[in-house]
């Protein structure tokens, strides 16, 4: 397949400089590692090569089924934890949004070579965050091209707008490839093996996926300690430096606690064909931090990302760890008694209000980014169907709150004055032994 | 006596009321500079500010049912309200302009606070500011969404301001309005915004109880709400709470507001003193009482409505004369608040009337 080529963004980063000349600049390991990523391409990936020494561990000589969860997302057991026992995602992040050219179904010449790829990169990478973790998924627009539908034990409707105030394009590509590591080097290596751009990896022989499949678009992005506040010279983050070196996302505290997060097992499809697998929704948010850091205070953010209780008992030490395994909502008043009291209404509230058998709908695996030189996050979120998304997006609207009490349609109304959402996309991530170029209903034939 | 920042060094030409003010010479070095500063001791109501200024307008679009005014002044310190707690946000270095995005219901000429617009500006294709601008209130602008922003130099931007659907209860055409795109061209040269108005408030008269007259927007409805005499319906008198005046009236068909034919429609304009500016983003009840018992017990929603304008109300049985009306401000309106309103309408206490 042929490679994209991104120049543009070479401006963007250090990688305009050599290796060299950047650390002449003072720009930081991290910072170059995280550029690279966004900059994509053999010129950034041979440069984080030369900086990432740790070795990565390769993956079994055949990776077959065997060893391998049926389910693609299956990451738990292999992310690392922090001290408080909450899985961390990997730090590095690359989106693939894919075509596939030829009218009518696939081949299964392409099938095969779609697997083929994916099986090359698990034998140069070990599946875990140290090494690689990857998934595939489809979108609603790809299964149109079968004479069958999607079952009925499938729930991924086309993307559409979710909030009143919300004017998103749709994605519709026809599959959507996430490539998972804490190392620069191994999402950048991947990437170039899907692309065609490099046979050995790691030491081993990879292989491209079919030409019939293209690149439509590349996202990037990262999360972890000290990333974003080493990628904050963005639009969209004021020049006072204000994102903590400690914290994990742009917003200044850390997200993913595990009582906050839905269980793989509670996100995963149930019956049909495509059990095990799971749906996900991506979408593309532009954050506005300027207010958040310049004109809030501490006692406000805290409010607004959490509960109104939190920020009158100052319960959030600097960017959450002391929280532990969850946001302490128990402690909260229900979103609409804060609503009305407090003229506030927290993030976290809201969300936890949307519960099922005392559990989150969804599972997030988002990451923050500096696509388009701008702060960002890709929420990547997984569930069981896309209506527990929805639902979960619409208690985070508030709009029934904001109807019946101080709070606005976004001004304290937890942080959505601080984000625009510019892209939504829905996928059916279905499980492993489909995950090449899957029929819409398969084993119909 | 208090330091004038923004007059030193400018010399008599920048006071009193000239156009043209040179005392925004916004390349100094002082950080801190351009606005003077605050009275020390100002009452828990509205007061008259240290100064106030004028805006300019950059153009008026229509789009769908509204219209909008790209508009904008010096930028300027204002207090965001979450709660009872507020933050002051200061002008802060390389802060260009105040920038307004005033979107008003084109039939009503109504402001509407449930509709958060978003304002992007870009140069040359590439986003330079992207804000979902705060609520406020002013005394000279009324109920508007604004905030300070950061521009990169004298160009020619492209400003794009977009509304989505509402979210508060909303009669006849108010209800049918729809999201709405406005683009404009707005260029800024430095030059242009000091021909922008300045006047300072005289030593004597800062602080005190008061507030400065509206501007005359010819270009811009005033959000100005009539007289509570003049309010449709039975009008059934006023209350003050936190130095807001809360005027009460009822219609005797609540169905256009969600009711049925056989309730009366209990409505709460609240207002600011003086210049009577709606109070939008409160959470107000109401607790209705009768010989000794109580009627009605609830929430007042925001509604927006033609003769009403924006105000809070709800459907209860009936209304009869001799009836207590209890009012209660369950948090105070979280908007934004320019110089002179930032330490009023924080501290609501019940009010009760008599109807």
């Amino acid at each position: 397949m042929t490679g994209t080529d991104f120049p543009v963004r070479l401006v963007l980063g250090p990688m305009t400089a050599p290796p060299d000349a950047a650390d002449a600049r003072g720009v930081s390991r991290r910072a170059f590692l995280k550029s690279a990523v966004a900059i994509g391409g053999s010129a950034a990936l041979a440069a984080c090569l030369d900086r990432e020494s740790v070795d990565v561990p390769r993956g079994p000589e055949a990776p077959g089924a065997a060893g391998y969860p049926a389910r693609q997302h299956a990451w738990n057991d292999v992310l690392a934890r922090d001290d408080a026992g909450n899985a961390v995602q990997p730090r590095h992040h690359v989106l693939l949004l894919l075509d596939y050219g030829p009218d009518g179904e696939p081949t299964d010449a392409d099938r095969t070579e779609m697997e083929e790829a994916f099986r090359s990169l698990e034998r140069a990478y070990e599946r875990s965050h140290e090494g690689l973790l990857l998934t595939a998924s489809y979108a609603p627009a790809y299964f149109e091209r079968f004479g069958d539908s999607l079952p009925s034990s499938v729930d991924v409707p086309d993307p559409e707008a979710l909030a009143p105030f919300e004017d998103p394009d749709l994605d519709t590509p026809d599959a959507l490839v996430h490539l998972a590591s804490d190392h620069a080097k191994v999402v950048l290596g991947a990437e170039e093996a899907l692309r065609g751009e490099t046979d050995e990896r790691n030491g081993v022989s990879v292989r491209a996926l079919p030409d019939a499949l293209s690149v439509s678009e590349r996202r990037t992005g990262f999360v972890g300690a000290g990333l974003p506040a080493d990628n904050q010279d963005v639009i969209g983050v004021p020049d006072s430096e204000p994102v903590p070196e400690d914290s994990p996302l742009y917003m200044g505290f850390k997200s993913g606690f595990e009582g906050n997060q839905a269980s793989e097992d509670r996100v995963t499809i149930g019956e049909g064909p495509f059990a095990p697998g799971t749906t996900v929704h991506l979408s593309k948010i532009r954050l506005n931090l300027t207010q958040w850091y310049e004109q809030d205070d501490r006692y406000q953010r805290e409010a607004k990302m959490f509960c109104p209780h939190h920020a009158k008992n100052d319960t959030v030490e600097g960017v959450g760890e002391n929280l532990g395994t969850d946001t302490g909502m128990d402690d909260c008043e229900a979103p609409e008694e804060s609503a009305r009291n407090d003229g506030v209404v927290g993030h976290s509230q809201k969300m936890a209000a949307v519960r099922e058998d005392d559990g989150p709908l969804i599972l997030r695996r988002d990451f923050d980014s500096t696509d388009d030189g701008e702060a960002g996050l890709h929420f990547l979120s997984l569930q069981s169907s896309v209506s527990a998304f929805v639902e979960t997006r619409e208690a985070m609207n508030g709009s029934d709150i904001s109807e019946d009490s101080a709070v606005g349609q976004r001004t304290n109304n937890g942080i959505l004055q601080y984000m625009n959402v510019k892209r939504r996309g829905n996928y059916l991530m279905p499980p492993r032994s489909l995950r090449a170029l899957p029929p819409a209903a398969p084993g119909e034939n | 006596m208090r330091r004038r920042r923004f007059l030193s060094g400018v010399g008599a030409a920048s006071v009193g009321g000239l156009a043209g003010c040179l005392g925004f010479e916004l390349q100094s070095g002082d950080s801190v500079r351009g606005e003077p500063d605050m009275v020390e001791d100002r009452p828990d109501a509205a007061y008259m500010p240290t100064h106030v200024e004028g805006m300019a307008v950059a153009g008026t679009q229509s789009s769908g049912a509204y219209d909008c005014a790209l508009t904008y002044t010096y930028p300027h310190r204002f207090w965001q309200v979450t709660g009872t707690h507020t933050s002051m946000t200061e002008v802060t270095e390389g802060d260009t302009v105040h920038l307004m995005p005033v979107v008003w219901h084109r039939e009503t000429g109504i402001v509407p606070p449930d509709v958060n617009p978003g304002f992007e500006v870009s140069l040359e294709g590439g986003s330079v500011v992207s804000r979902s601008p705060w609520s406020m209130l002013s005394q000279r602008m009324g109920f508007h969404f604004g905030d300070n922003v950061v521009l990169p130099g004298e160009n020619t931007y492209d400003v794009t301001v977009s509304v989505g659907e509402p979210s508060a209860m909303r009669t006849g055409s108010l209800a049918d309005a729809g999201p709405a795109e406005f683009e404009f061209e707005f260029t800024f040269p430095r030059s242009e915004l000091e021909t922008v108005s300045y006047r300072d408030i005289p030593a004597d008269e800062e602080g005190t109880r008061g507030a400065v007259d509206p501007m005359n927007m010819e270009m811009v409805p005033t959000t100005q709400l009539v007289e509570p005499d003049a309010l449709p319906g039975t009008v059934r008198g006023t209350a003050k709470s936190g130095d807001a005046t809360l005027a009460v009236t009822t219609l005797d068909d609540a169905t256009p507001f969600g009711g049925d034919e056989s309730e009366t429609y209990l409505a709460v304009s609240a207002r600011t003193p003086y210049n009577r500016y709606p109070l939008p983003m409160m959470s107000l009840s109401g607790t209705l009482v009768r010989g000794g018992e109580t009627v009605f017990d609830d929430s007042l929603t925001t509604a927006l409505d033609a003769d009403l304008g924006t105000h809070y109300g709800a459907p209860v049985p009936g209304v009869e004369s001799g009836d207590e009306l209890t009012l209660s401000v369950d948090a105070p309106p979280q908007v934004a608040r320019h110089e002179g309103y930032e330490t009023a309408f924080l501290s609501m206490p019940a009010a009760t009337l008599t109807l």
